[in-house]
């Protein structure tokens, strides 16, 4: 499948779609849209320490609205010659639905600024015997350097396709994209003794990019895994955590992005509802969403509802400058328009969320994090859980290590409990340094005090 | 289906497996005195999967047509070829099979079909417009109802031909509850295999409302439970999720041939006697356990795979592939869920035995521990360290249960944990038939057993 294949069909489906809207139109819906999502993907797997399979998928769904009086009826398909009688039947089940709110329309068209094409021609000719080559080299980067890590598994993936949204309100916008990604997940093992799951992964839109990152990747696992070999219990304390950049935008920062989300404020299950304007965490704080920065993955010119996405403010220096909304939401919140932050692709409707998040780096050295007086829990990933509303979160410290005195102590059984909300305010130090996770969020190391740590170790 | 399928294997001498896969997943969710969402996601494919030069190649194509599945299994066959030369255990064959022939149709997929939207639709209205009249510290109950039917075709070239259908409805409810700036939310959900009288059979919408929005006003008064190193009481829920994480993941064979804590434990202790450890794709004691699979994604008829007894451990989870491997028989536990995934070995409904005790004597025999209540999400790890997250912690002092403590995580060893079992009760139940399990794709699973005690590490204050 190369690009030219790829153009041809979006090209048909845009006529195809357009066509599909009119006739719905001309039998009585108003408000149709219809969201595809194409994608032609060649994968390899690896499984213990060897190559394990070889798949070639090819997929279009595609998510239909039809809104009806203020209710609204969804459907998801991947068959193409009963695209309208789907139409039809997301008509009913608006219609079957008796709590209508006017509030609820499809978005009238508005111009987008900025048009990202992200299919790169480096991963034009590429296929699956590229991938069977990562999967060999990477096979031998373990076999050489690190040969008590075992690959539970792995995959490396190229992916080509488009997303394309089509509406009777004029609604037509269309990307094209190309992505190699590989992932690895496993652990050390060293006679009976088994050490924690750890992983990364990798993405890019050009060839050299990603097998750079990738290398960096690899090697990241192969030292994570072999750090978390040799851990041992440690007794409970209070005090500090150091979070690195992936732990921050994973744990961390979930439940309070996901609190300023316009359906959880409208529906009052967010702590930040009532608070724009104020400082709600620590001055060293500053959080942006960019998804219109060219260099990033992901970044993108529409949003799920094909409206224009933009820069947007966050948080600076603590005090909270925007929330999230879709259309929808935007209207519930007395906007005239949404600020293109629907979330989400063909099998969901639209949600609302940030989708490049940036978190501006600190003024501290991260080496200087490792040398904190006293105890410090340098917390690797969490295996947890967390309350959105509440903003509670624990779980389990994977990975992690003690800081203490200098030295680096890999640690197992132990748990951290904690507050999102509060957490926003025990920022002790950001570092300057980061990680751009994902090639498209810049993430810097986070310093708190005043966590509960729970240990098993009377010592 | 069946037909089409083995008239595309017709000309093929290698093994060649193809599993036709039709999903349809209705939800309806009503939030604040309306209907939120209503959607309907209907996917088709044939999932094609070879086995050549002692290498898997797989492809997949939404197009049900002779042409476009043959076309597949070239492509597949591309894949297969092009993987040999790196893959160094090469699969030599599969093993021989108690392959599933004929028909397959679930309980439960008339009543399904015989109910209107309109009927599902005013169900979760009126639950959800009843529920806010409960308290009013109660913000927002979001009250949701999903039923995933489906059907799939499995043909292999060395024996497999079997069509199978089945319906799996779920029902929830979510309510967040405000006082004094606190928020806490409460959640309860069921999910089952079969129709809507055995969705409902052991509690009623109302019932499960009821439930969720008592957890989230409670909670309000709550703190947290002390950290440590505990004694503790599990209910069925929270025993399933132990079961599920702790135990279920480390056996699986694909886990073990990694290097999972299980790998050379097979005739080994890993539990107490009272221990007896099961994994089946039926479902035992009661029907409508959410897992229950009539054939595995391999055409296999599943068994109840017995993993531990009394404390020993005696199977591992299998593929075709790692029951070769291993030289046992597969236990039909090859799962995909969408055509156009890779099956993989995963659990189906996983129970412990019930033992001889009462809750009443658990709960009186214990002078300080705590009773956890609702299960929330769990993972495991190779390590067989574990942790799950509960609801609701209920402190038991001399005998008594004295008050509600906000719900944490909770961790441990897997085999510490099973070695410290001392109780057991007699009751049974299935609580872990909705939601989902993760390894790389989604999987429907149960789980359940009696009322357990043992220890566990506590996250606290």
């Amino acid at each position: 499948m190369d690009r030219g294949a790829i153009e041809k069909r979006l090209n048909h489906q845009k006529d195809l779609l357009s066509n599909l809207v009119k006739k719905a139109k001309s039998n009585g819906m108003d408000q149709v849209e219809i969201y595809s999502s194409y994608g032609y993907s060649e994968d390899v797997s690896l499984e213990k320490n060897d190559l394990n399979n070889c798949t070639a998928n090819e997929e279009n769904m595609f998510g239909i609205r039809v809104i009806h009086e203020g209710n609204q009826g969804f459907i998801i398909s991947n068959h193409i010659p009963s695209l309208y009688e789907s139409i039809e039947e997301a008509y009913q089940l608006a219609k079957s639905q008796t709590t209508p709110d006017l509030d609820l329309i499809l978005p009238e068209a508005r111009p987008i600024d900025k048009q990202f094409d992200t299919y790169d021609m480096t991963l034009d000719s590429m296929g699956i015997e590229d991938l069977v080559s990562y999967a060999k080299e990477a096979l031998g980067w373990r076999n050489e350097f690190y040969g008590k890590v075992n690959i539970d598994s792995g995959e490396f993936s190229l992916s080509k396709g488009y997303k394309l949204i089509v509406s009777s309100k004029g609604v037509m916008a269309h990307e094209l994209g190309a992505e190699l990604s590989a992932s690895v997940m496993g652990m050390g093992v060293d006679g009976e003794l088994v050490g924690s799951f750890d992983y990364d992964s990798a993405s890019g839109f050009q060839k050299d990019q990603f097998q750079s990152l990738w290398k960096k990747a690899f090697f990241n696992f192969g030292d994570k895994c072999m750090g978390a070999l040799y851990s041992k219990p440690i007794s409970g304390f209070q005090g500090k955590v150091l979070l690195p950049p992936e732990a921050v935008y994973s744990f961390f920062l979930g439940l309070f992005i996901g609190s300023l989300n316009g359906t959880s404020l409208r529906k009052g299950k967010s702590k930040m509802e009532g608070k724009l304007g104020e400082k709600v965490a620590s001055s060293l704080l500053s959080i942006w969403d960019d998804p219109t920065n060219i260099g990033f993955m992901g970044s993108t010119g529409f949003d799920r509802e094909g409206m224009p996405t933009s820069f947007k403010k966050v948080l600076t220096e603590g005090v909270l400058e925007s929330y999230f909304y879709n259309t929808y939401e935007a209207k519930k919140a007395g906007l005239i328009t949404s600020n293109g932050s629907a979330t989400g692709g063909a099998q969901s409707l639209p949600g609302c969320g940030p989708k490049q998040l940036q978190i501006a780096p600190g003024t501290s050295s991260k080496d200087e994090f490792f040398k904190q007086p006293g105890k410090t829990l340098f917390v690797n990933r969490i295996s947890g859980t967390k309350d959105g509303a509440s903003g509670d979160f624990s779980g389990v410290v994977k990975g992690g290590y003690l800081l203490e005195a200098g030295e680096k102590i890999p640690v197992r059984e132990v748990q951290i409990v904690g507050n999102a909300f509060d957490a926003l305010h025990q920022i002790e130090a950001i570092s300057k340094e980061g990680e751009l996770l994902g090639e498209s969020s810049f993430v810097p190391y986070l310093l708190l005090d005043g966590f509960t740590v729970t240990g098993v170790s009377e010592n | 289906m069946r037909d089409l399928l083995k008239e595309c294997l017709s000309e093929e001498s290698g093994f060649v497996e193809l599993r036709y896969h039709h999903k349809e997943s209705r939800s309806f969710f009503a939030e604040r005195g309306r209907v939120e969402s209503t959607a309907l996601r209907k996917r088709t494919g044939v999932g094609v999967r070879v086995l050549e030069s002692g290498t898997w190649g797989f492809a997949s194509t939404s197009e049900i047509s002779k042409a476009s599945i043959q076309n597949a299994i070239q492509i597949a066959k591309k894949a297969a070829r092009l993987s040999s030369a790196l893959r160094k255990e090469k699969i030599p064959n599969l093993p021989k099979a108690n392959f599933a022939i004929g028909d397959f149709i679930g309980k439960g997929i008339e009543d399904f079909r015989g109910r209107s939207v309109e009927e599902k639709l005013k169900m979760v209205l009126d639950i959800q417009n009843e529920a806010v009249k409960q308290s009013t510290k109660l913000q927002s109950v979001g009250c949701g109802y999903s039923e995933i039917y489906e059907e799939k075709a499995i043909v292999t070239t060395d024996g497999a031909d079997s069509f199978f259908s089945l319906v799996r409805p779920e029902f929830r409810v979510s309510a967040v509850a405000k006082d004094d700036g606190k928020l806490e939310s409460g959640s309860h959900s069921i999910g089952v295999t079969g129709g809507w009288d055995c969705l409902f059979r052991s509690q009623s919408a109302t019932e499960i409302s009821e439930e969720a929005c008592k957890t989230a006003v409670d909670l309000l008064t709550s703190e947290l439970p002390d950290g440590g190193l505990s004694t503790v009481i599990l209910s069925p829920s929270i025993v399933g999720l132990l079961v599920h994480e702790a135990i279920g993941h480390t056996v699986e064979a694909d886990f073990v041939l990694s290097g999972s804590v299980a790998q050379g434990k097979i005739g080994h202790r890993v539990g107490s006697d009272l221990v007896t450890l099961c994994d089946s794709g039926n479902s035992e004691f009661y029907e409508g356990a959410g897992g229950t699979i009539p054939v595995d994604d391999e055409g296999i008829i599943p068994t109840n795979t017995v993993i531990i007894k009394n404390g020993i451990l005696t199977s591992y989870l299998h593929n075709r592939e790692t029951a070769e491997r291993f030289g046992v028989a597969p236990t039909g536990s090859a799962r995909a869920w969408e055509y156009g995934d890779v099956p993989l070995i995963r659990m189906r409904n996983t129970f412990l035995l019930p033992g001889n005790s009462s809750l009443e004597e658990m709960i009186a025999s214990t002078k300080d521990g705590y009773y956890l209540d609702g299960a929330k999400n769990g993972q495991a790890d190779a390590t067989g360290e574990f942790m799950f997250a509960v609801q609701k912690a209920y402190r038991i002092q001399n005998g008594k249960v004295t008050h509600l403590l906000k719900g944490v995580t909770v961790s441990g060893l897997a085999f510490d944990v099973l070695q410290n079992v001392d109780m057991v009760s007699k009751e049974f139940k299935w609580d872990l038939g909705s939601g989902h399990c993760g390894k790389g794709q989604p999987a429907k699973v149960d789980a359940g057993g009696p009322y357990v005690r043992t220890k566990v590490l506590l996250g606290g204050k």
